[in-house]
């Protein structure tokens, strides 16, 4: 097991260097020149080279990944004298539009992400399992159609539109909720929950329309299997049947889809939170890239990376103590 | 006595007659009228005794069974009677049910690893079969288990308890089903195809098991199976059926030595017979 999880491990830091060289390429090749950038619009060319040296960007590709590397391990230091900038470790980068580094961007804004992420995976899970569980045991019937037909809606409509239409009807028809605002939760318990709830609710809706499907689908093909039937003959309770021998063979395969999502979403959730203004990771994305801060860009790309890798790692080895045919070889 | 009927089912007592099925007939709603899988079936099974009953897929050899069970799929239904120690089951609530099945009427299925949850320690599921009808606490539950493992012949029992159904063999799990159905004493065990998914020497080793433990418990039994020889070991009473019908019915040695219906003959005759080398030919002939 151990050697499992090392094995895994190494090979996740293989996949985040791999990752970290080729976001670095895109943006060491791809994208215009950020010392032009940073210069502004009176530029002399002695300014644009001072710029360049200043910032290492002068150097060959090589030498720039490797700084860029070891600042996420050892820190760095941008230019000399009086006009350094250190970047303490971790450093994802600088940004020189906003005068901060990546890394205190990205954790200033990881809290409205965590929970985003939190309160919207809560209600997923809850709205997709039980939704899935009541359609496969109401198989066919209107209960069925119900949740299906929401799940289909859920799953096509794009979540900026249902976001627009949540707000138009609670905030501005009906007036039941505020329109939200960055609040913290310990300045306002009931603004911060009123203001999370929209947010929640969207970002769940989408999720839970995919997993009430999954589930549905798992559970109908645990009932139809013959253990299912044995379980009946012992002369069990049917809700003992259905909790003990029909849930966690259908949640199981859940699990894995679950960590990839809450990892997804760790990583910011772009437009919901541009949509609601809220101050994320994912809006900090959003913003970056419309004004074109790379290094930003770079730091939020190998933060989702590195959490999905690291959420895929987790689920392997929660999966080993749900599926005993994984855990336990044969004898 | 209470009023609640199924606890009144009397003790059997060997050689009176344990299930009395009468006119059952097993019907399925389809798009082009109901059609029914099980016709006007009548049988009896003697305590102690085992009644084979033999025919093809889809002749409603397992539907009758599953009829005695009430375990029928969505939308079957059955009429006529079927009595267990003198009292009616069919008609009863899935909750009456519930405290037939395992404790009276128990069953063994035919593919051994889809009819264990692989989630579940073995153990784990004997004991909630246990539990299910006699409460009691787990530690009872799990002594009870690990005796009926020894039953069955699970060497190391007391370690095996606690392994899942992957870590088995073919034969040890179908060990496993039938400890699972014996630990409750049931008065009638069902056995269909138990031993269809084994290979020949386990499919004898379970065969000889179950004429064991049936000796030992004086359960009845009903052997559901398509294959006559086995029959001919295990049986003392045959029932053929073909397509939903019974087309034959008698002692074991009646219907193999003087069979009446040309479907039994036909069986019969595709029979290999070690000591008739031309039995291909003759079969052919007939």
């Amino acid at each position: 097991m151990a050697i499992t999880i090392l094995r895994r491990l190494l090979a996740a830091v293989g996949v985040l260097l791999l990752i970290s060289l080729f976001t670095f390429m895109i943006f060491f090749w791809l994208s215009p020149d950020p010392a032009v950038q940073i210069c502004g619009k009176t530029c002399t060319p002695e300014r644009i080279d001072q710029i360049r040296s200043q910032l290492g960007l002068d150097l060959p590709f090589w030498q720039q990944y490797w700084q860029f590397l070891s600042g996420i391990f050892t820190g760095r230091t941008y230019g000399e004298g009086a006009a350094a900038i250190t970047c303490a470790a971790p450093c994802l980068g600088f940004s020189f539009q906003t005068n901060e580094s990546v890394t205190d961007m990205i954790v200033a804004r990881m809290p409205v992400s965590v929970t985003l992420a939190v309160g919207a995976a809560a209600l997923w899970l809850l709205a997709g399992i039980g939704g899935g569980l009541l359609s496969a045991v109401k198989q066919g019937t209107g209960w069925d159609r119900a949740v299906m037909t929401t799940a289909l809606a859920g799953i096509s409509l794009p979540n900026y539109f249902v976001a627009l239409l949540l707000q138009y009807l609670l905030v501005v028809q009906l007036r039941w909720l505020p329109f939200p605002q960055s609040v913290t939760f310990t300045e306002d318990p009931l603004l911060w929950f009123q203001s999370y709830l929209m947010p929640w609710l969207v970002l769940a809706f989408g999720y839970a329309a995919m997993y009430s499907r999954i589930v549905r689908t798992n559970v109908i093909d645990t009932l139809g299997q013959n253990f299912m039937r044995t379980a009946k003959a012992k002369g069990l309770d049917a809700p003992v049947v259905l909790r003990r021998h029909a849930l966690r063979p259908s949640l199981t395969p859940v699990v894995t889809l679950f960590g990839m999502d809450f990892a997804g979403l760790l990583g910011g959730a772009l437009i919901t939170e541009t949509v609601f203004g809220l101050n994320g990771v994912g809006k900090l994305t959003a913003d970056s890239i419309a004004k074109n801060d790379q290094p930003v860009i770079m730091g939020v790309t190998l933060l989702a990376a590195a959490l999905v890798v690291v959420a895929n790692i987790l689920v392997d080895v929660t999966y080993t103590y749900l599926d005993p045919r994984v855990r336990v070889k044969s004898a | 006595m209470s009023l609640t009927a199924p606890r009144t089912i009397s003790i059997p007592v060997a050689g009176s007659t344990l299930l009395e099925v009468d006119h059952l007939t097993v019907t399925f709603p389809t798009s082009s009228g109901p059609v029914e899988v099980v016709k006007d079936a009548s049988f009896r099974v003697e305590s102690g005794d085992t009644l084979g009953i033999v025919g093809e897929s889809g002749s409603g050899k397992s539907m009758t069974s599953l009829a005695i069970m009430g375990l029928l799929p969505r939308g079957g239904t059955a009429t006529g009677s079927i009595r267990l120690n003198g009292h009616e089951l069919l008609g009863r609530s899935d909750r009456e049910m519930r405290r037939v099945r395992g404790d009276k009427v128990a069953m063994v299925f035919q593919d051994p690893l889809s009819s264990l949850n692989p989630y579940y320690t073995v153990g784990l599921q004997i004991e909630e079969a246990y539990r299910a009808h006699n409460g009691g606490s787990r530690r009872d539950a799990r002594r009870v288990t690990i005796e009926a493992l020894e039953r069955v012949r699970i060497a190391d029992a007391s370690r095996r308890v606690d392994h899942y159904p992957h870590q088995f063999s073919g034969g040890m799990r179908q060990r496993i089903m039938i400890a699972m159905a014996l630990c409750l004493e049931p008065d009638l065990l069902i056995a269909d195809e138990p031993t269809t998914a084994l290979d020949v020497t386990v499919q004898a080793q379970i065969l000889e098991l179950l004429a064991d433990l049936q000796r030992e418990t004086g359960t009845g039994m009903i052997f559901i199976t398509h294959d006559l020889a086995v029959v001919s070991q295990v049986a003392q009473d045959v029932l053929v059926m073909k397509d939903g019908e019974q087309v034959e019915a008698g002692t074991a040695e009646q219907v193999f030595s003087n069979p009446r219906a040309a479907y039994t003959r036909a069986l019969l005759a595709a029979l290999p017979r070690i000591d008739d080398p031309f039995d291909e030919l003759k079969g052919t002939s007939r």
